[in-house]
């Protein structure tokens, strides 16, 4: 390799997922990276500029991102992901995402990086990876080595993080478990107005998506058999495992989610006997209207155990 | 063997009376056929509904409940590739909390990857159901799809310029409803012949080079004229050559494969972006090289594949020169907006090829 490149990693959508496999595979090819900042008020304007209006309000938020790092990098890395088979499908979003991104800042000379995984079609994460690191120039048994230890730092940051979950489980205080895509729970911009609150009134938030994966998605199956997508599984599931843990379920969507739309309906007509709260987000400036809704539930949450 | 079942499936489009078909011949059980759509199906299925659902999700709800009230006691719900192979388990949901008894048959629930699966379907419709007869029935049925397709095309392509205000319309509901009593292949395939005979003895007052314009976008809004308040029979009634690729006959009875239809549009996307994504793009850009007049693209509120097409087809827009014109349909049922725009669309894709 000549010229050493950066690649732009946008803070918005599956980067909240695969921070550790992608970070670590880049660091262990030599490659350097460089992450967007965390989501401000500007990064939702200049997203929501760039989208179609009806888009939903992670779209908005992540094409700020990539605008943000934008000349900033020889490539922006927008993954393709499209299924990991049948029933565990991503949003068609997710599919779109790499085109619609190349073709929206198709006029700024920025070039842009993918990899594509669809199950469906015999197109596993590792083939994915091995050929990113091929497009490089690195040689396959580099590649295969630095993919092996990314997917083992993963492991490692993953067993970690279900810790963390069972301490707070096992919390005096009150839960709540929130029912929200990773991506939109832990943006700083839209999730953490509704965590930092919630421990602000004492109250301990539990993310639903931090879950054994196998187990959610077995629980999943008998809460809603045909839901197709993995992401809403994974929710799904820790609600049915979680449920007796809790106090009280948010769900959390960033309006107008399509999967959401529909699996949260499904989740208030069969998850009976716990409080539920549908909050959908939309970007709107200021946190006052959210924390009166929040307060008031906080407070059915403590009276019905007694404790208002 | 017979089954005694009255079932029924959503409308539609025009395609009820292959489904129809495909039922009676092929599964021997009753088919109810509720009544047409109308702002009362809407209406009952927006109540019923989640919020920010897709509208077809609305009013297919909408026309299950029609179906329910029209004595239907099983009712059939197909799959799909993006949120609407998930329709079915929430509106069964949705229907029992309201109350209704029926037996539900969603074939979300036997998508397993293999097409012999969805047998397993048609056992609980009949359980005696004989094989060679469902596969005969399913043959003649599709192809009753593809001549409504056909029929169809014909119809928005020239019915803007009858002499006699209504010749094509006659032929089109008199084809319909030959469909819907056909009982053989013989009966379906001289009702085809007749109408398109019919179709080209009708005079036409058709300048050499009409306006043209291609109707894009989702699946089921696009091809509904309900559902998109009848937005190819206003641009025809204008004096508009329409045509519309997207169809059951094109996008599945002939379709090419994404595959083999992304080689034809390679520098706009890479993937596939979503369920009809690769198709109406290819469709965008091919009525664009074709010299079209302008692209009308139709979509429901939050289809999200198709709000993901929209900046290609931006693209397309800029690049190829041609107006497109986007249109999103909610439960609403006035046309006045509409038509407005479309007034609009039309006076200036015409100044336009004045001046061009």
């Amino acid at each position: 390799m000549e010229k050493p490149v950066t690649i732009g990693i946008p803070r918005a959508m599956l980067y909240y997922r695969y921070k550790t496999l992608w970070l670590t595979y880049f660091e262990e090819l030599g490659i350097k990276t460089v992450v967007s900042a965390p989501t401000s008020k500007k990064t939702l304007e200049e997203g929501a500029a760039l989208a179609i209006d009806e888009a939903c309000l992670s779209l908005k938020i992540f094409l700020g991102h990539v605008k943000a790092l934008v000349g900033k990098c020889d490539y922006i890395l927008v993954p393709r992901i499209s299924d990991f088979g049948l029933n565990y499908e991503m949003c068609s979003r997710f599919q779109a995402m790499y085109d619609l991104t190349k073709t929206v800042f198709r006029n700024t000379g920025q070039k842009f990086i993918s990899y594509n995984v669809e199950m469906l079609n015999k197109r596993s994460e590792w083939a994915a990876f091995m050929g990113l690191g091929q497009f490089f120039g690195f040689p396959l048994k580099m590649v295969k080595k630095a993919y092996d230890r990314a997917k083992k730092a993963e492991q490692k940051q993953w067993k970690a993080d279900l810790k963390v979950q069972d301490g707070l489980l096992s919390s005096e205080k009150p839960k709540i478990l929130i029912a929200a895509h990773g991506y939109l729970i832990r943006d700083a911009y839209i999730g953490r107005t509704v965590t930092d609150f919630l421990k602000s009134m004492d109250v301990v938030p539990v993310r639903a998506d931090i879950i054994d994966r196998d187990e959610a998605m077995k629980a999943s199956k008998e809460l809603s058999p045909t839901c197709k997508w993995l992401l809403n599984r994974e929710i799904l599931g820790s609600i049915a495992l979680n449920r007796d843990k809790v106090n009280g379920i948010i769900l959390l969507s960033a309006f107008p989610c399509g999967p959401d739309s529909m699996v949260n309906e499904i989740i208030t007509r069969r998850v009976k006997g716990i409080p539920i709260l549908n909050l959908v987000m939309d970007g709107q400036d200021g946190t006052a209207g959210v924390e009166t809704r929040l307060e008031s539930f906080i407070d059915i949450i403590r009276f019905k155990e007694g404790t208002l | 063997m017979e089954s005694n079942k009255k079932v029924a499936f959503p409308r539609i489009a025009n395609y009820n009376c292959a489904i129809k078909y495909i039922l009676e011949k092929g599964m021997e059980v009753r088919c109810i056929l509720q009544p047409e759509m109308t702002k009362r199906t809407i209406e009952i299925g927006a109540k019923y509904s989640p919020d920010y659902v897709c509208t077809p999700f609305k009013s297919s709800l909408g026309s299950m409940i029609e179906a329910l009230e029209a004595g239907a006691d099983s009712i059939m719900m197909t799959n799909g590739v993006c949120r609407l192979g998930y329709y079915g388990e929430l509106q069964e949901q949705i229907l029992r909390d309201l109350g209704y008894q029926f037996e539900f048959v969603n074939l979300s629930e036997y998508t397993t990857g293999k097409v012999k699966d969805y047998l397993k379907a048609v056992k609980r419709i009949n359980p005696k159901y004989s094989f060679p007869k469902l596969m005969l029935a399913l043959k003649d049925g599709l192809a009753m799809a593809e001549y409504v397709d056909n029929v169809t095309e014909e119809y928005y392509k020239n019915c803007g310029f009858e002499q006699e205000k209504g010749a094509f319309r006659k032929v089109f509901r008199q084809f319909l409803t030959e469909m819907e009593t056909a009982r053989s292949r013989g009966e379906i395939d001289a009702g085809y012949r007749e109408a398109m005979q019919r179709m080209g003895r009708i005079p036409l007052d058709k300048p050499e080079w009409p306006l043209r314009v291609g109707v894009i976008g989702e699946f089921f809004t696009v091809m509904d004229p309900f559902s998109n308040l009848e937005v190819e029979q206003k641009l025809a009634d204008m004096g508009v050559e329409v045509h519309r690729w997207m169809n059951v006959k094109n996008r599945m009875l002939h379709y090419s494969g994404e595959k083999n239809m992304n080689v034809k549009i390679r520098e706009l996307c890479t993937y596939e972006m979503g369920p009809t994504s690769t198709a109406n793009i290819w469709c965008a850009k091919d009525y664009a090289e074709q010299g079209f007049d302008g692209l009308i693209h139709v979509k429901s509120a939050g289809c999200t594949p198709e709000i993901d097409v929209m900046p290609v087809l931006q693209r397309i827009s800029e690049e190829y020169k041609i107006p497109v014109l986007y249109l999103t349909y909610d439960s609403q049922t006035s046309d006045v907006g509409m038509m407005t725009r479309l007034e609009a669309f039309y006076d200036m894709i015409e100044m336009r090829k004045k001046v061009v």
